[in-house]
């Protein structure tokens, strides 16, 4: 049943959560070189010192080994990493509003990645303040950036969106629509424009209020 | 159902419709919600607790708790029945927290200088009725409340609140044996 | 001193019993429970009119919350099958639109899940493979775990995955040494020079290219 579903997979959240918080390290285990782990390890403190999911670090030394990268090129790709995230975390601190969680953290560091700067990723959170998951707005602008749209043309289209009003399954969708547009032959720029005016001159109707309920409000 | 349709069609989106937008990241719908509930339990609420006071507080935790839990509704187009329960669990919680209540600013004094003897004593009748509510259990209260000042009948009561009818019969005879007691001892 | 209503005077007050139909002997005990109805206030109540705001404001401080964002997720109901429809057919008109010779045209077709998970399947063309796996931090990175299979048209290799909720990085390995990301999807920099592949799942809404 559904509820059963759920209680899984909060034990399976909370659970994989606490395993991520507690040691990320121990993914390492019998897996990559000791002087990687080593070295990984050392990142994964900093990393934690400083507030920053450690996941995306380990995740990535993983993946080194496993390309069979030669170590001394994959400690410098988890050391970018930190940097991604360090970077995403303060552009989120200095856009101002709650304590940006992990996933708003990782999404902005995708971002970055991505080829956003720090003020793209700020001004994004800016935009889904409190109406929208930060994690989904920088998500969307990742992939979009990734797909090719240059950065004016992906903040503009998130900003807009976010400011039609619009359900999060439409900015959510973004990426697919762009991807589309550019399938029919459009350059990721036009696409992406195209999108942002359909947005900006679409505000999304919001229902009245409705009077209070006539008769006996118990009954259907 | 054909709720959702015509609720879609209309300008006014049914309460199934706008649960799903807001489970679906549409946070802001939910004011709708908010705007059509936040009085259409005020009575039972205030009649159930002793007072205006107590009943908007009630009402906004209820109405807070309604979105944290609102993956939960199961039939998103009764969200008035499942609303109904979390803030009926609400009033119950309140009483045990509470429970001298003597609050009761339910029954406004009657301002008009002419206003008349037979309505003197309607309101200091109707006082006295509250007062003695809140002497009884709150099952009973409420079984009180909802059968006479909401005026449903036992079987709607019982669909409400999942008591079988016998039960709900023998909460309501106690109260008003109750009832009759305790407005006896004000003459 | 406790008095009890007559059962037949509680039928009349349950509404149940004309008081006209009570005997002579419990008609002065009928007036009394006919006062003690008619002193049921049942006026209507109004609230106070800030309490809208009161409520948004709380409500928009959890919606923001990561705990109600990862509640939400395990909890939102899964993609109605219209939708699933509507996708799928977007996803193959994407695929005829866009035939690369020299790449691999991939599908991507959400599917219904359970609320804890979405199932996304991925496809890769490569004639010439003999063996294709699928590798992303999902898996931790493990080919191993995540084989292809050949499907019905020749060189054609798929598998369907339950991805957990999040965006996640992958890319395919052919003949366990070849790594190609996924030319239909976004790609972003891999840090060794190479480029890995993005999908981006929210449960009820499938996957986002």
């Amino acid at each position: 049943m559904k509820r059963g579903a759920v209680w899984v997979g909060l034990v399976v959240l909370v659970t994989s959560n606490l395993v991520a918080q507690g040691d990320p390290r121990s993914r390492l285990a019998g897996r990559v070189p000791p002087a990687v782990a080593a070295a990984v390890s050392l990142l994964v403190d900093s990393a934690q010192a400083r507030g920053l999911p450690a996941g995306p670090l380990v995740d990535k030394a993983l993946e080194g080994v496993v390309k069979g990268v030669a170590p001394d090129r994959i400690v410098p790709a988890v050391r970018g990493v930190l940097q991604q995230l360090d970077a995403a975390a303060t552009a989120l601190r200095t856009a101002g509003g709650p304590r940006a969680g992990d996933d708003a953290v990782e999404a902005g560091a995708f971002a970055l990645d991505a080829g956003l700067t720090a003020g793209d990723v700020g001004e994004i959170a800016r935009a889904a303040d409190r109406s929208y998951p930060t994690a989904v707005a920088l998500q969307v602008a990742g992939l979009l950036a990734a797909l090719g749209v240059p950065r004016p043309e992906t903040v503009g289209l998130v900003r807009a969106t976010i400011r039609s009003g619009r359900p999060l399954g439409d900015l959510v969708n973004l990426p697919s629509q762009v991807q589309a547009a550019m399938a029919g032959g459009s350059p990721p720029a036009a696409a992406a424009a195209g999108l942002e005016r359909a947005a900006a001159a679409h505000q999304a109707p919001r229902p009245r209020a409705q009077g209070k309920g006539q008769g006996n409000p118990h009954k259907p | 159902m054909a709720h959702e349709d015509e609720g879609e069609r209309t300008a006014e989106p049914s309460d199934g419709t706008v649960v799903r937008a807001v489970l679906q990241g549409d946070v802001e719908q939910y004011a709708v919600l908010v705007r059509r509930y936040r009085d259409r339990y005020a009575r039972y609420a205030t009649r159930v607790l002793g007072s205006v006071d107590a009943a908007e507080d009630a009402v906004q935790d209820a109405l807070i708790r309604a979105f944290d839990q609102l993956a939960q509704c199961r039939e998103p187009e009764n969200f008035a029945g499942w609303f109904f329960l979390i803030l009926r669990n609400r009033c119950f919680a309140e009483r045990r927290r509470d429970r001298r209540i003597d609050d009761i600013e339910t029954v406004p004094e009657p301002q008009a200088p002419e206003v008349s003897q037979t309505r003197l004593e309607q309101v200091e009748r109707s006082r006295a009725l509250q007062r003695a509510l809140l002497h009884l259990t709150p099952e009973q209260r409420e079984v009180f409340v909802l059968k006479h000042v909401e005026e449903l009948s036992y079987d709607e009561i019982a669909a409400r609140v999942g008591t079988g009818v016998p039960a709900l019969k023998m909460r309501m005879h106690r109260a008003y044996d109750r009832l009759r007691d305790l407005l006896q001892e004000t003459r | 001193m406790n008095e009890t209503f007559d059962p037949q005077v509680k039928q009349v007050l349950d509404g149940e019993r004309a008081s006209s139909e009570l005997p002579p002997s419990l008609r002065a005990e009928g007036e009394a429970a006919r006062r003690l109805l008619a002193a049921v206030d049942r006026s209507e109540v109004a609230l106070s009119p800030h309490l809208d705001t009161r409520v948004m404001a709380v409500v928009r401080r959890h919606a923001a919350s990561p705990r109600y964002r990862a509640w939400r997720w395990l909890t939102a109901p899964s993609v109605p099958p219209w939708v699933v429809g509507a996708l799928a057919a977007a996803a193959i008109a994407l695929v005829l639109i866009r035939s690369v010779p020299d790449g691999a045209p991939v599908v991507a077709v959400p599917a219904p899940a359970a609320p804890e998970s979405v199932y996304v399947k991925f496809v890769l063309f490569a004639a010439d493979a003999r063996r294709v796996a699928l590798a992303g931090t999902f898996n931790r990175w493990d080919p191993a775990t995540t084989p292809l299979t050949r499907a019905g048209a020749p060189g054609v290799w798929t598998v369907t995955v339950a991805l957990p909720v999040g965006q996640h990085q992958y890319a395919f390995v052919v003949d366990g040494q070849q790594w190609i990301p996924d030319p239909a999807a976004p790609s972003i920099d891999d840090g060794f020079g190479r480029k890995n592949s993005v999908v981006s799942v929210s449960a009820g809404q499938g996957r986002i290219l």
